[in-house]
């Protein structure tokens, strides 16, 4: 595994004693790769792809990604969509994210460890 | 940390849901921060299968130079329509609308010539909401036929370079990218042009209410700025709009007169084996007239907009210099590619001031290359052909006129659909091969058919790949020849023992003709293939004496062969008239081919005057050596002429009899005369044999006089040691006359 690391440290994260809930937060996160993940970005569009690498300032990358826009200014409005490939996501035009997931990893997946 | 949104969006429940039951989506923006945060500088989150490098290759959103899904003006097509962008009709102020509608017809004509030099539908003729959406505009009759005529133009353009294939470089010219190319309605488009212009016809007949008004018109037709001046002067205002009025439906009438003319000559083109190709030059003649016509109309027309101080007209898309209504090339962004298109710039509608080139002057040269591949005579003659295609890339041709010109010569893998190149091959060396019906399925001649078929269509090419690929096909027919020369050679062994049959001999001899016919072509292709690097300035001054070296071995070996063939010819025909007593030779065709000998050979004469001149100048230090420092001259020599060397194209070291023949060169050394000498005075004896073909005729003068005046150079330079000599390409573009000068 390509491990992209100039301070030295590692990424393998520990494994947590406490149940899946109690894993660290990264460790979620890796379990999240490769799903489908879909993100809305600031002007209204939304991208639905596998989600495949994220870094620490929040810029996300989809692969095989389908982009959903609507027709119409106003909304509701009729959507289209096409296919991108692989996409590069900035943080700064996030607006939201959510993942595919079965009801019962739902709960594990919003709660956060403080 | 960058600071993350953690906003949710509302309308989540209008986007895609993933399939699978008990499925549902989780908000985990708050998990993704946290999961950065705890992350350190330059670690990322990734699977086995990450690689860093093809992630660089993500398109990155928000970024206008790769996200070509961001919002620019209107979100889509409909969106710009209902916000009025592409009104129909375009003004309900019928003045406002006629001088609209021709604006977007000079637009479009525009847009459809930067089309056709390499830049994209989309971008172009498809940024037109008119021609994207025609069925807007079915009140509106010119506008709606001519925009299904344009959309009928387009398909049938692509259709012509696609099955041409010749788009190896205008990648973008056949993409469609999902854009509206229906065929039918659109074919509808001719007969409802036809019935716009016999109203546009009526109408013009309306305007000229009096005899008086009509001698006006005709006779200052041409002149239109000294009407113009005259009923301002005169302050005759009825006139003057009568004639403005006159002049915008003489306007239009032209517009839908060259676009249907241009649609119908490409209609004739395509005919197979060239039936409609007269009819195809009707056409094109009333296309050229009518171009003539909308120029000085609209040139008339933009004088007013001058006259009210607009002076935007310096590479205007439109001959008003008004921007066009109901264009963004901004709409189909989308649909070109996942990234944008490149930011392309229109060709301006007329030249104005430096500009380079206009969309008149591109339709005008189209005009003439189509209207000389339909002047072609479709004889079943292979040097007649080859010259023809020669001649034809000399005017440098795009892409459309070259791709109607390869459909032409190739259809169905025969000449012009009708001769197979058994044929064609049989009868440049004056044979007949009715009777071997079994030599049509002789595999060396299927294979020479292939590679005939492939040399067609590669001299129809532009010109770098063509050289390209001419490099690379010379190792093929090579190949080939060896092949060939081995099995013809057995079968030569068997038709000189006695008890063979009467017709495996024919076959035999005939295959071996052939195969001295490919050496020829063989050496054909090589001369075309050095040739070419002139055209595309390959070489460097310093390379000249190695470039005229290989020319002249070249082109010595295919005058002996070409020769060869001739003597061939008349002893075939000679035997003939022996057997047949009112047989009647081709003569015509003897000395066509004699006379294109004699040129191959003044040719080589002056390649060769030319090889010992700058080998004599190098070697007496007056002239640049192809020693550069970074390359040895061997180097270069391979870097040049290495797949001729492959190609055993010579069989000897060539590199090594370079050297030895110019090492000693002298400039007091009586051949550089005598080369040039004999150059000039065949080329006396070529003049007289092509009187008739003014082409022909020209190159021939251009060829005395590099003779001429190389004399003249060497004389002075034999005098005065101190003399600077250049090489340029005065009075040929391929055969370089030395210029002397003091200093």
């Amino acid at each position: 595994m390509e491990q992209v690391d100039a301070g030295g440290s590692t990424t393998t994260v520990a494994a947590s004693t406490s149940g899946e809930s109690g894993l660290d937060p990264i460790a979620r996160v890796r379990k999240l790769l490769f799903r489908q993940m879909l993100v809305g970005i600031k002007d209204g569009r939304f991208f639905l792809g596998s989600f495949h690498c994220i870094d620490k300032q929040g810029n996300i990358i989809l692969q095989d990604t389908v982009e959903y826009r609507s027709i119409r200014r106003s909304s509701p409005s009729p959507t289209e969509q096409r296919c991108l490939g692989m996409i590069l996501i900035p943080a700064s035009c996030r607006t939201s994210c959510h993942v595919d997931c079965s009801i019962e990893e739902q709960l594990s997946l919003i709660q956060l460890k403080e | 940390m960058q600071s993350v949104r953690e906003e949710e969006s509302s309308s989540i429940d209008q986007e895609p849901r993933s399939c699978g039951d008990n499925s549902v989506w989780a908000h985990v923006s708050p998990l993704l921060s946290a999961a950065c945060s705890d992350l350190n500088e330059c670690e990322l989150i990734h699977g086995d299968n990450f690689n860093l490098f093809a992630a660089m290759s993500a398109l990155e959103i928000m970024d206008p130079k790769m996200d070509s899904g961001m919002v620019s003006t209107f979100y889509s097509i409909d969106e710009a329509i209902e916000s009025g962008f592409a009104p129909v009709p375009i003004s309900s102020d019928r003045t406002v609308d006629v001088q609209c509608i021709i604006d977007i017809m000079d637009h479009l004509l525009a847009c459809e010539a930067t089309w056709h030099m390499g830049h994209s539908l989309a971008q172009t003729v498809f940024s037109c909401i008119y021609v994207l959406r025609p069925e807007r505009t079915s009140s509106h009759a010119l506008l709606h036929s001519f925009c299904r005529v344009i959309r009928a133009t387009c398909r049938a353009l692509v259709s012509v370079v696609s099955d041409a294939r010749t788009n190896e470089e205008e990648d973008l010219f056949t993409m469609t990218y999902g854009l509206p190319f229906n065929g039918d309605e659109d074919g509808k488009g001719l007969l409802l042009l036809n019935a716009v212009e016999e109203t546009i016809c009526r109408q013009l007949r309306a305007c000229k209410a009096t005899s008086s008004k009509r001698r006006v018109f005709e006779a200052r037709r041409k002149a239109n700025d000294f009407v113009f001046v005259v009923c301002r002067m005169m302050q005759n205002w009825n006139l003057y709009k009568l004639i403005r009025n006159w002049k915008r439906a003489f306007a239009k009438l032209c517009y839908a007169g060259y676009v249907f003319h241009f649609l119908h000559a490409l209609n004739c083109m395509r005919r197979p084996q060239g039936r409609g190709l007269e009819l195809a030059r009707k056409h094109i003649a009333y296309c050229i007239a009518e171009l003539e016509s909308v120029l000085s109309s609209v040139e008339f027309l933009s004088l007013e907009t001058v006259e009210n101080g607009k002076n935007e007209m310096e590479e205007s898309t439109t001959g008003s210099g008004r921007h066009p209504i109901g264009f963004d090339p901004n709409l189909n962004k989308r649909l070109s590619a996942p990234t944008p298109p490149r930011a392309i710039k229109l060709l301006s509608w007329k030249k104005v001031g430096t500009s380079k080139f206009s969309a008149i002057d591109y339709y005008v040269k189209l005009l003439h290359n189509l209207d000389q591949i339909c002047a072609f005579k479709l004889e079943p003659d292979l040097d007649a052909v080859l010259q023809f295609v020669v001649q034809f890339q000399k005017s440098r041709p795009d892409l459309v006129a070259r791709a109607h010109l390869q459909l032409l010569l190739v259809q169905d893998g025969k000449l012009y659909g009708r001769d197979t190149f058994l044929t064609i091959c049989a009868r440049s060396l004056a044979l007949d091969v009715t009777k071997n019906h079994g030599l049509h399925l002789n595999e060396y001649i299927l294979q020479l058919n292939q590679l005939m078929i492939n040399l067609l269509k590669i001299l129809c090419a532009n010109t770098p790949w063509q050289r390209r690929k001419l490099g690379k096909i010379l190792n093929d027919w090579s190949i080939f020849n060896v092949q060939m020369g081995i099995t013809v050679g057995h079968m030569m062994q068997q038709v000189t023992t006695p008890r063979t049959p009467k017709n495996g001999d024919k076959s035999a001899l005939i295959l071996n003709h052939i195969y001295g016919w490919l050496e020829e072509q063989i050496h054909w292709v090589a001369l075309r293939f050095l040739v070419l690097g002139f055209d595309l300035k390959l070489y460097s001054p310093s390379e000249y004496c190695m470039v005229y070296w290989y020319m002249y071995i070249i082109l010595w070996k295919l005058a002996e062969k070409a020769h060869f063939r001739v003597l061939i010819i008349v002893h075939t025909e000679e035997q003939k008239a022996k057997k047949k007593e009112d047989y009647s030779r081709d003569m015509a065709r003897e000395d066509r081919i004699s006379l294109w000998v004699l040129l191959l050979k003044c040719q080589t004469s002056l390649a060769q005057g030319l090889t010992v001149m700058i080998a004599a100048l190098r070697n007496e230090g007056m002239c640049l050596k192809s020693q550069g420092p970074f390359n040895t001259e061997n180097e270069k020599f391979v870097q040049h002429f290495g797949l001729l060397q492959k190609a055993s194209l010579p069989k000897y070291d060539a590199y090594e009899s370079f050297s030895e023949s110019t090492c000693h060169a002298r400039l007091d050394y009586l051949p550089v005369y005598e080369c040039f000498r004999d150059a000039q005075k065949m080329a006396k004896e070529i003049k007289v044999g092509y009187a008739n073909d003014p082409d022909k005729l020209a190159e021939v003068v251009g060829l005395e006089q590099v003779a001429e005046h190389n004399i003249i150079a060497v004389n002075l330079l034999c005098q005065d040691r101190c003399l600077k000599v250049s090489f340029e390409f005065i009075h040929h573009p391929h055969f370089a006359t030395a210029v002397v000068r003091r200093s």
